[in-house]
């Protein structure tokens, strides 16, 4: 069923692809969705509440942006979302899985709700999202998705054991999805951040991430545009033959 | 596009000839798994997402596992 690549010239079409990025409303989500933007493409959004960058997006990019509020974890919710979008644009080329949430602590103190909201997001939610979506593309062979996991998945961090585990179980996904899928049109990958300067490294104090930079050969913290422009090349349309991998953007801090 | 059976029908035949697995006299009651139309579970997943795609629903996403077309046609009948 594999089909041959298509001519490359072919592929660089200048029809704006419709993006999904979940948790898209601040951080490493709104800089992946800034960049969506400036490339000319119809971007959805969602997250949990509005933020001023949403309600800028809406007033500068009418009809270029849309945005709904909703709880991932929540099967019904994620179903509504990708409704609204399909409704709204008929379909889904890119699906950037980037909604996730943290809560830290030794594992020996976390209540079961610390585990079910960090499970829950960022395991199921991404599930739902990527089965609602890969149905969309399925029907049309094309399209890509970038899971959003990170190096604590791969190298584990103190406190941050729950998510941790949420995000290794993401590169499992993205390897299987990539095995199901790739015979389609579909591609499916992963990007694995290092330490960005976003509100999810907020609960690392200041000598840590002193600390963090000195260990980083980039001699930096991570930005979300280090991360968007890795979304972007995994999500061209030229690269049909990139799948089923987990790029590590971490600044050389795991080399 | 509607749900009355000829659209239905023509939507399945056509994903069946797509995929080249439209057997010779395919009808009402031919099997679309073994021993008729041969779909495996990606196929059958495709087959799911293209009737929500153009239908508006599908009887896999509520849970039936149609055998036959004609229990396709008769899900959308009785929607």
């Amino acid at each position: 069923m594999s089909e041959t690549p298509q001519n490359p010239a072919a592929q660089n079409s200048t029809q704006p692809r419709v993006v999904i990025v979940t948790g898209g409303s601040r951080g490493l989500g709104a800089g992946i969705v800034e960049s969506y933007l400036a490339s000319g493409d119809l971007v959805a959004a969602c997250a949990r509440s509005v933020t001023p960058e949403v309600e800028r997006w809406r007033t500068e990019h009418p009809d270029r942006f849309f945005f709904a509020t909703a709880d991932l974890s929540k099967s019904a919710d994620a179903k509504a979302f990708v409704d609204a979008v399909v409704e709204r644009w008929d379909r889904v080329d890119v699906l950037i899985n980037n909604a996730g949430v943290a809560r830290d602590g030794i594992l020996g103190m976390a209540t079961d709700e610390d585990i079910d909201v960090v499970v829950d997001l960022n395991i199921k939610g991404t599930l739902y999202m990527s089965r609602l979506v890969s149905r969309r593309m399925l029907a049309r062979r094309s399209g890509s998705i970038v899971n959003i996991s990170s190096i604590v998945g791969r190298s584990g961090y103190r406190g941050l054991g729950v998510y941790s585990a949420t995000k290794a179980a993401l590169d499992g996904l993205t390897r299987s999805m990539a095995r199901e899928l790739g015979s389609r049109g579909i591609t499916v990958n992963g990007i694995a951040p290092g330490y960005l300067r976003t509100e999810m490294s907020h609960g690392l104090d200041e000598g840590q991430m002193g600390q963090i930079e000195r260990r980083t050969p980039a001699g930096r913290l991570g930005e979300p545009v280090d991360v968007a422009r890795v979304c972007q090349f995994l999500t061209d349309p030229a690269g049909s033959y990139l799948t089923g991998q987990v790029l590590v953007v971490d600044g050389g801090l795991t080399s | 596009m509607s749900t009355a059976t000829a659209d239905v029908q023509k939507t399945v035949t056509d994903f069946l000839s797509s995929i080249e697995k439209l057997p010779e006299g395919f009808g009402a009651d031919t099997p679309l798994y073994a021993d008729g139309a041969g779909l495996d579970s990606l196929e059958t997943a495709e087959l799911s997402a293209t009737l929500e795609d153009v239908h508006g629903s599908d009887p896999y996403s509520v849970g039936e596992m149609p055998q036959t077309l004609g229990e396709i046609l008769a899900f959308y009948a009785g929607a």
